[in-house]
């Protein structure tokens, strides 16, 4: 029995869709786990949030301001600031200006 | 526990590799084997894969995302975790639904794992390719001796305490940083032989064959949904548990749900076209579960060329795919219980694996109580578990809190707001549903009413004991203390 083109692509769809994808994720958390580990052999700590996550967090703690969690916040986004401001390796993609605007909270 | 200093240090993974086959070995479980791909050639083959890749990103990359973070976020067990969101009372309780269920579906997983582990060890012995072998009979004759399934039982549950003994980083990940690979590569060797096999396209075509039609018809998307739940896991404190071990920079939404949702289901595929390649090239029907497993492969080892070791590559695998989803099942109960308990590590997996032996007892000799509990706890109290986490977080914690201290903390994606919605209303409904289908479709049976035993009985159960030991351990009196988290209402 010959396969048709149908089952054919099915086949290489679904492999790609899955295997591909588990692939690619796997590959990409462990180069960003090398990453890490570098980072941090040439430095104790490192940024923890993206531009856009540490932008998306300061928003909401200005908005919520009597949260019971905004103080677990607010340390979480100052740590942040810290090491993007005391260390000169950074995990996310920082450019210098946005380091230079980010201030404590 | 000698002391209470004695559990400040918790264990870490050691390795990123060790956290992410953890969730692998975790999830990938008997129904990948001998469910997956019969489901997936019985309602549409391509329609199928279409209708489940897109439940997996719709609820279960985000579900497993939020699990994970819940338990990173905590740093506790199940109970913890709960008592972290909700603050001291009763409604930790529903934590104890959780741990009880865990404990169910490992009373009965672990007979399981035991016919495994005997058809690996038969595979070993070339048993199966012996001349005169009766697949049926030989099933028959084992499903008959009681004795020997408690034995078996018996065998798994020590082996399972033997790993746990070691802990976290010695014993759980080096299992499967090892068992994981092994798996895989034992399915991969088998789809090999299995496609160069004469007629093994049949096998192909009924599996990946696309009958777009049923993606119009509901019991595939029933069927997606369930294998999109069940199979990965969702809800049951066990990403929860695993994500507690994480590190300080560790990443979560990657790891723990992409990663996690679409590998384990990726080993699905896999089996798929380990399996039924083999069982069309010598002309037989396709089969799901225990008659896939140990009567038709069993027939089919005969049949082709180097078939002993086919048989050996397929049970060693199943059985480490079992066996890996055991231990860490074990492990939701065992990091939660040394945690809430004045019981060190090692007595609390010496008890719990002796529990879990002891009330397996009567599904490691009746295969009937056995299939009644996979019933009832896989419909009914696998749901509640789901629920009891993600509504927690959804409706107690709140996603977007959740989703900006821990979810996209250290991550190695960034998870927008679309997140908040699936976790909060998409779901809880579902579960629901799937709650509500299954008690329509098996109204007025001993399943239904076991299952309503089950959602009505555990709530009480674990509302009655954390109000009790809460209180008790307040100095027998006071109210509750407010929650630290309210509302959830982002």
């Amino acid at each position: 029995m010959a396969l048709t083109a149908e089952v054919v692509g099915m086949l290489a769809f679904t492999l790609l869709a899955f295997w591909g994808v588990a692939s690619w994720a796997l590959v990409r958390t462990m180069r960003q786990e090398s990453r890490k580990v570098e980072i941090l052999e040439h430095q104790d700590r490192m940024d923890t949030y993206s531009p856009r996550a540490l932008e998306q967090l300061r928003e909401w703690i200005e908005a919520n301001p009597n949260d019971p969690l905004v103080d677990r916040a607010r340390e979480q986004y100052n740590e942040c600031v810290d090491a993007l401001e005391e260390t000169d390796r950074q995990f996310y993609d920082w450019s210098d200006d946005e380091i230079r605007s980010l201030e404590r909270l | 526990m000698t002391s209470n200093d004695a559990k400040t240090a918790r264990a870490e993974w050691g390795t990123r590799f060790g956290f992410l086959m953890a969730m692998i070995g975790a999830m990938v479980g008997a129904g990948n084997i001998w469910r997956f791909p019969y489901v997936m050639g019985e309602n549409g083959g391509g329609a199928f894969v279409l209708a489940f890749l897109s439940l997996l990103f719709v609820l279960a990359v985000p579900g497993l995302m939020a699990e994970v973070a819940l338990g990173r976020y905590s740093q506790k067990g199940v109970i913890g975790a709960f008592r972290e969101v909700l603050g001291p009372g009763g409604l930790v309780g529903f934590g104890v639904v959780v741990l009880l269920v865990n404990v169910a579906l490992m009373s009965y997983y672990s007979p399981l794992i035991g016919w495994t582990l005997y058809y690996a060890v038969h595979s070993m012995l070339f048993s199966f390719t012996a001349s005169g072998f009766e697949p049926a009979t030989f099933m028959n004759d084992f499903f008959a001796n009681s004795a020997l399934m408690i034995g078996l039982h018996t065998v798994v549950m020590g082996s399972i305490a033997a790993v746990l003994l070691l802990g976290i980083r010695r014993g759980v990940e080096r299992l499967v940083v090892y068992a994981v690979p092994a798996l895989v590569i034992s399915l991969v060797i088998m789809t090999i032989r299995g496609l160069t096999l004469d007629g093994a396209a049949e096998g192909i075509a009924f599996t990946f064959g696309i009958q777009w039609e049923y993606l119009t018809y509901s019991d595939t998307w029933i069927a997606a949904l369930g294998q999109a739940l069940f199979s990965t896991g969702l809800g049951w404190g066990i990403a929860l548990t695993v994500g507690s071990y994480l590190r300080e920079y560790d990443d979560v939404p990657l790891g723990g749900g992409v990663f996690t949702a679409i590998g384990e289901s990726s080993i699905g595929i896999l089996a798929a076209l380990a399996i039924f390649p083999v069982v069309f090239a010598v002309g037989l029907e396709p089969d799901a579960g225990a008659g896939l497993a140990f009567v038709s492969l069993v027939q089919v080892f005969p049949e082709i060329p180097l078939g002993g070791i086919v048989a050996i590559l397929f049970f060693v695998g199943f059985f480490l795919a079992t066996f890996t989803s055991g231990v860490i099942i074990t492990e939701v109960g065992v990091t939660t219980l040394a945690e809430e308990t004045r019981l060190s590590r090692n007595q609390t997996v010496l008890g719990l694996c002796g529990t879990i032996w002891l009330i397996g007892l009567p599904s490691a000799y009746s295969v009937d109580t056995l299939d009644y509990l996979d019933f009832v706890f896989g419909n009914w109290g696998l749901p509640l578990a789901t629920l009891a986490i993600i509504g927690v977080i959804g409706w107690v914690m709140g996603p977007e809190r959740l989703r900006l201290l821990a979810v996209n903390r250290n991550a190695g994606i960034f998870v927008g707001r679309w997140w908040n919605p699936v976790i909060k209303f998409v779901v809880p409904a579902v579960m629901l549903f799937i709650m509500g289908y299954s008690a329509y479709d098996s109204f007025g049976t001993p399943e239904m009413y076991g299952g309503v035993a089950v959602v009505v009985a555990l709530p009480i159960i674990g509302y009655v004991v954390m109000s009790v030991t809460e209180q008790r351990e307040r100095g027998g009196g006071g109210q509750s203390e407010p929650a630290d988290v309210t509302g959830g209402d982002d």
